[in-house]
């Protein structure tokens, strides 16, 4: 026997205060249009209901926190509650208010959730120039030499960008450093010199500002600056969107000693078929038997030696973004390749960030 | 009257008057895609010049493939004109809520319509003519880099139209640059939460 509906308890001011006031504190605009929609649980005429445990969530956890207070203040404006209680009764399309999308944006950048930004300032239309504020206030930091306020409009000009060819409709370009690194390694090194770790300074840096920045024009614009500033502006964009580089500057070095190792084991066997072979190589073969994939498992933090070497590098790149400016590609037998550590001894970019084996 | 900024003018990029000849699109775009190669040729080609310079030949392809058959072009000029009036329909409806959702509807889909066929759809379709590949070098690597570039340059330039049109999935803001720059100051300093 179906239930007999219960009538639904009215929805306050002060519910739809505290619901909105908490998206928009948190910067999350999913929640900020779900609440619009059609079986919102703040629409009176809706089946669901705010006050079932399961929307929880739509209401704020702490409420002294001084990012919901202030939206709390702002929501409580009359003519915001007023516009919000008008499109939550109407029928089709909601119609956001503008100020709380703002608010909602701006909150987003505090705490880092660029692409939420982004989408926010979108459907205000004041992205791009507020993309291009953040890009002129950085260029004004990088000429008064201030490189970590410069990386840090860098950081936010680049996360607020736009991907107009997504399909089907415009998104937020995301990082997906774990796609870029295959186009970035994709054709097999020949000559040492093809390898991206071993490029010269100048274009290993334009190599990595394109790679990390994800925006050609973005990047551009710090190309007709001196070499010695971008070398630093990149080591600063690195350790500030990598909080955990020191961790794989550390695994890289380690990499670097198995690598050492590797080669050493490959010219005992170049001189056992020369039939050079000492008792010394006789015996450090016996004892010899790791697998090279040791190397990119070292690199990767991982321990399982089974995975293809786009799998220990996607994996890497994911985590650690700039790591694939420092990797190569090597085939070590038929049909197996492995990433392993390269750089060039001259690279002062790899001795600021700390990857020089000792 | 609407801008008609958004709605690239085929005529104008080959730099033509209103009342030109077959002979004369020929002419201009042989004379302009030359001057572009070389161009090309004499500069360092980086990932953001080659997306320009592809946008560049593309342009020149599907001006010329368009403007020099009669009938192509009379449609093209028609459809530009077209979707130009609606949006300016839409403009002198904007305050009156049930007719100006109608006319923004209808006004979408036709501005999706226009863009897509002559900003990404015969600009590959140019590309692919005899004529141009003749005098651009076009070819299948082209197209297939070009056909994101081109998808980009779609959105961009519908996004472009759609920021100078009236408000209506939110309330007009009222945005104090002044106010914003300071924000920007602030989270470049790092001293916001």
């Amino acid at each position: 026997m179906a239930r007999a509906p219960q009538q639904k308890a009215q929805v306050t001011d002060a519910v739809i205060a505290k619901s909105f006031a908490h998206t928009v504190a948190t910067g999350d605009i999913v929640n900020f249009r779900f609440l619009f929609i059609s079986y919102s649980p703040l629409r009176q005429d809706s089946t669901e209901d705010i006050n079932w445990p399961k929307y929880e969530y739509l209401l704020p956890p702490d409420e002294n926190d001084a990012l919901y207070r202030s939206a709390l203040d702002l929501m409580k404006q009359p003519e915001i509650l007023a516009h919000v209680r008008a499109q939550l009764q109407r029928q089709g399309p909601p119609q956001l208010p503008w100020e709380p999308l703002m608010r909602l944006a701006d909150n987003a950048l505090r705490l880092s959730k660029l692409t939420t930004a982004a989408q926010a300032y979108e459907v205000l239309r004041v992205r791009r120039r507020i993309q291009e504020e953040f890009l002129a206030q950085a260029d004004a930091a990088l000429d008064a030499g201030d490189i970590r306020k410069g990386v840090r409009g860098y950081v936010m000009a680049s996360g607020l960008d736009y991907d107009y060819a997504a399909f089907p409709e415009p998104l937020p370009a995301v990082p997906n450093y774990q796609e870029r690194v295959l186009i970035l390694h994709g054709e097999y090194p020949k000559n040492p010199e093809d390898a991206v770790a071993l490029q010269t300074p100048e274009v290993h840096v334009r190599t990595g500002l394109h790679y990390l920045l994800r925006n050609a024009e973005i990047a551009g614009r710090l190309e007709a600056r001196p070499l010695a500033l971008r070398i630093e502006f990149l080591e600063q964009w690195i350790r500030q969107t990598d909080p955990q580089w020191d961790e794989f500057a550390a695994r890289y070095r380690e990499a670097c000693g198995l690598a050492r190792e590797y080669g050493e084991r490959l010219e005992r066997e170049q001189r056992a078929e020369q039939g050079q072979q000492t008792l010394a190589d006789e015996v450090e073969a016996a004892r010899d038997t790791r697998d090279p994939r040791g190397i990119s498992a070292a690199l990767s933090g991982r321990t399982s030696l089974e995975l293809e070497w786009w799998q220990y590098l996607k994996d890497t790149a994911y985590r650690h973004p700039a790591s694939a400016l420092f990797v190569t590609r090597q085939v070590v037998a038929k049909d197996v390749e492995i990433i392993m550590p390269r750089y060039r001894s001259d690279s002062e970019l790899v001795r600021r960030l700390g990857l020089e084996a000792v | 009257m609407a801008s008609d900024s958004g709605y690239v003018d085929y005529v104008a990029v080959l730099g033509l008057d209103p009342e030109f000849k077959p002979a004369d699109a020929r002419r201009v775009y042989r004379k302009k895609i030359k001057d572009l190669l070389i161009e090309i040729s004499q500069v360092q080609v980086t990932e953001e010049r080659r997306n320009r310079f592809l946008l560049a030949i593309a342009q020149l392809n599907a001006a010329f493939y368009i403007l020099r058959d009669k009938d192509r072009c009379d449609k093209y000029l028609a459809d530009r004109a077209q979707v130009m009036q609606i949006e300016e329909e839409w403009r002198a409806q904007a305050d009156k809520t049930e007719a100006s959702d109608k006319c923004r509807r209808q006004f979408d889909q036709a501005l999706r319509d226009f863009l897509s066929v002559y900003m990404e759809e015969l600009m590959l379709e140019a590309g692919r003519d005899p004529e141009c590949v003749e005098n651009s070098n076009w070819d299948a690597a082209h197209e297939r880099h070009a056909s994101s570039v081109l998808r980009r340059y779609r959105q961009q330039l519908f996004h472009e139209i759609h920021e100078r049109l009236p408000f209506y999935d939110i309330t007009q803001p009222s945005v104090d640059w002044d106010e914003r720059s300071r924000f920007v100051a602030a989270m470049i300093a790092g001293g916001e939460r």
